[in-house]
């Protein structure tokens, strides 16, 4: 299967979702090119678009958590630090994704 | 030195970036490729961040200090470096 | 190979964000209405052959109900294949428990091929397509 034409899809089908939620995606195109491709790897792997950055559990519930776009599940967290754990998506207000530090809940006061 | 030691995962650019930083700076340190790993070694990888009330990668410790995500300027102070960016 | 066209559906028949089966000459085809462009393409699945018309079309993305595989309408390249079943937080009785997990282990290792168009054109109200054209 083609890469970019996967790529493709899923940037249309995650556009909808997100965008809704308040976020798009991050204006670092290098960042999203590579990350939207080791997704299509995962996809092609698992059969599921999984978050290249957090670790697959091998426990059905808890995996279903990490499918892209996974704000849904880390929503308080990801308003916090303004974008989602590995960064394809940010707020919509973002224009400098740099600024936005990788910051995991209990830093942010959250759990 | 401090011992410098991580949990990564091969598919993740800040890891990848986390990795960079320690290298550049001549630090030497151990990583495990977490979704590279088998079974058993991602079991007591998951063990140890569940113990630290962790669940994000990258997951670095310097000493004692666990740091998770891509955190530059931390990595920095720990290992009392000038300057964290990159 | 002939590229003639033949009446398969009336336009109003399918709309936007539709799809529905027709037959034509003895090809079993699925006429998709992509936000007013109509495409055609072959009704079975590049999985495992289930009815493509039954599954969901989302712009130009056409996804299979029996495993998920996602398909390009217009080139009908296959973008995705199957996704692994789930069966919920119950433990189904240790037979039954293993057919599927045997069934799904099987599926995963059937390729999802690229499915085959056919030309369409739209006149009078109809959608017309070249059944014996198709790639």
């Amino acid at each position: 299967m083609n890469t970019e034409s996967r790529k493709k899809a899923l940037h249309y089908f995650y556009e909808k979702v997100v965008g809704p939620l308040g976020f798009k995606f991050t204006p670092d195109a290098e960042l999203r090119e590579f990350l939207l491709e080791q997704e299509v790897i995962l996809e092609g792997k698992h059969g599921v678009p999984f978050c290249p950055c957090q670790p697959l559990r091998h426990d059905r519930a808890r995996d279903m958590q990490i499918v892209c776009p996974c704000i849904p599940f880390h929503r308080k967290h990801f308003d916090a630090i303004q974008r989602c754990w590995c960064g394809l998506f940010v707020h919509q207000d973002v224009t400098d994704p740099d600024k936005l530090p990788q910051l995991p809940p209990k830093e942010v006061g959250l759990e | 030195m401090k011992k410098v030691s991580m949990y990564t995962l091969s598919t993740c650019p800040w890891c990848r970036k986390t990795k960079k930083f320690f290298a550049d700076h001549k630090v030497p340190f151990d990583y495990i490729d977490y979704d590279l790993a088998d079974e058993a070694t991602q079991r007591r990888i998951m063990q140890e961040l569940d113990a630290a009330g962790a669940s994000g990668f990258p997951f670095v410790k310097i000493a004692d200090e666990v740091i998770v995500g891509y955190q530059p300027e931390r990595y920095a102070s720990a290992l009392g470096l000038q300057g964290g960016d990159e | 190979m002939s590229d003639k066209y033949i009446r398969a559906i009336s336009a109003d028949a399918v709309a936007p964000g539709g799809m529905k089966a027709v037959e034509l000459d003895g090809k079993e085809i699925v006429v998709c209405n992509c936000g007013g462009k109509y495409y055609a393409v072959q009704r079975r699945c590049g999985h495992m052959n289930a009815p493509l018309d039954m599954g969901t079309l989302d712009g130009m993305y056409l996804t299979c109900a029996m495993h998920c595989a996602q398909f390009d309408v217009a080139t009908g390249e296959a973008l995705s294949g199957p996704v692994p079943p789930d069966f919920g937080g119950e433990t189904p009785p240790r037979l039954l428990g293993e057919y599927f997990q045997n069934v799904g282990m099987l599926m995963g290792r059937i390729r999802t091929e690229s499915i085959r168009t056919y030309p369409t054109k739209l006149e009078a109200g109809w959608v017309l397509v070249a059944p014996q054209a198709g790639d």
